[in-house]
């Protein structure tokens, strides 16, 4: 109601009373109106904090999904950090095992060209002795490349899946003293424990290398008496090789299954060789389902054990 | 009718000393053949670890080293080979290995006056003759 609807007291009494009262009524209807419009208004800034509030809520939870995806990035970027530190130990380890294959190949490679080269100029001049000497250094250094190369194709099989597998049965036994006949001197003073009626399931010749090695590795890296121990544990058969010497350092052992590892040992440095032996015997020890590992010989010494599964006369 | 006597054959004296540093039996026994070729050389001394070769580099002061880089003591040849140089100033130092890998750090370093890769063998002598300025021997 606006200032010129206002009504005006007349000199008529009850007109202008009933006026007054409608004046009123209508001032109270406008009240009741603006009251009204005033909830109303209420209400919608009430609507709109709510409406704030689900908004706040809804950003908070934006919030904390960021939040959280942030999270996982940084745990991403750990785990990626983690693979690319494992890769460069790996590039690393590979680096220098071409380093020490190559040199490895080089050498034997260089004598054998030196000496056939030394043979072809000066046959005519050469004394027996002299020739026969040469051809003996030829077949020394062939027969050692020959051994890394077998090594390398090995692993590269082990690796590839392209490992030739025959496993028979094998009477345990028997197959340490053929592992003993084929060594040099040294291995006739293995002591052997072993039961002849232990057999393994396994292919014969990865259990002849498996062998092989534990045992030169007791003559080359450790010190006599080299002892071998068979004995039943459940389901496996179990063969522990033992040998005297310094044993392998405790800071080694976590890596000396690994691929091109070498320990930088007294022994290690005069014994060349490539670093994959040990990790061939792994392979082939997890190939014939089996498993391979080293504890310390206490007080001193070396223990390198092969776990091969069981099997009975039958083949079972 | 006076005959003139028959010219004293020429002795060929032994020029240089040869210190071989190798730890493979092998490879030692190929260097002295190479080097038995050339009677102006002759071989000093024989040693399978640096450590033992700088012992005989400072008895013997050869006037060449063949030097193997990996050795059977503590001590590389690409380590040793000050070490050698300071015993045996005159000593003309090839570091014949069979790590390709190793070519630029011989480089580098001053105390090795050649590389030679041990598949190279054939160049031996001649590299050795070109370094202690002997040349080739005379026919």
């Amino acid at each position: 109601m606006t200032s010129a609807e206002t009504p005006v007291l007349e000199a008529d009494g009850g007109a202008g009373a009933a006026n007054y009262t409608k004046a009123i009524l209508n001032i109270l209807d406008d009240l009741g109106e603006e009251r009204g419009r005033q909830a109303d208004s209420q209400r919608a800034i009430l609507n709109v904090l709510e409406d704030i509030d689900a908004e706040k809520a809804q950003l908070e939870a934006t919030q904390k999904a960021i939040l959280n995806i942030l999270d996982d990035f940084d745990e991403e970027r750990t785990r990626v950090k983690e693979a690319n530190a494992d890769l460069q130990a790996i590039n690393e380890a590979m680096r220098g095992f071409v380093a020490v294959a190559a040199h490895d190949l080089r050498s034997p490679l260089a004598t054998m060209v030196g000496f056939a080269s030394h043979l072809t100029a000066n046959w005519a001049t050469l004394n027996e002795e002299d020739r026969r000497n040469f051809v003996a250094a030829i077949e020394r250094q062939s027969q050692k490349m020959s051994r890394l190369v077998d090594d390398i194709l090995t692993l590269a099989s082990i690796e590839g899946g392209g490992l030739n597998m025959r496993p028979e049965v094998i009477a345990l036994r028997e197959a340490i003293d053929r592992c003993l006949d084929a060594g040099d001197g040294d291995t006739a003073s293995v002591s052997v424990s072993c039961s002849p009626d232990l057999v393994v399931r396994a292919d014969p010749q990865h259990l002849g290398r498996i062998l092989g090695n534990y045992v030169q590795n007791a003559f080359k890296y450790g010190q006599p008496p080299v002892r071998i121990e068979a004995a039943r544990v459940g389901d496996v058969v179990e063969v522990r090789v033992l040998d005297h010497g310094p044993g392998v350092p405790a800071e080694f052992v976590p890596r000396l299954f690994a691929k091109f590892a070498r320990a930088d040992t007294a022994s290690t440095r005069v014994e060349k060789g490539t670093g994959l032996g040990l990790s061939i015997v792994r392979g082939l020890a997890e190939a014939n389902g089996g498993q391979a590992r080293y504890e310390p010989n206490a007080p001193n010494g070396a223990c390198f054990v092969v776990r091969l599964r069981h099997a009975d006369r039958s083949g079972r | 009718m006076l005959r003139r006597p028959p010219a004293p054959r020429r002795q060929v004296r032994p020029l240089k000393d040869l210190l071989v540093v190798e730890d493979d039996p092998d490879i030692q026994f190929l260097i002295r053949t190479v080097f038995s070729k050339d009677a102006r050389f002759t071989v000093a001394g024989e040693a399978a670890s640096a450590e033992d070769g700088v012992e005989l580099a400072r008895s013997t002061e050869p006037g060449l080293i063949v030097l193997d880089h990996g050795l059977a003591g503590e001590l590389t040849g690409l380590a040793a080979a000050p070490k050698f140089k300071e015993v045996a100033p005159n000593a003309k130092i090839i570091l014949f290995t069979a790590h390709a890998e190793l070519r630029i750090r011989a480089g580098d370093e001053p105390a090795i006056d050649a590389f030679l890769l041990k598949t190279d063998v054939q160049q031996l002598l001649p590299l050795a003759q070109r370094l202690t300025g002997l040349g080739p021997p005379p026919a």
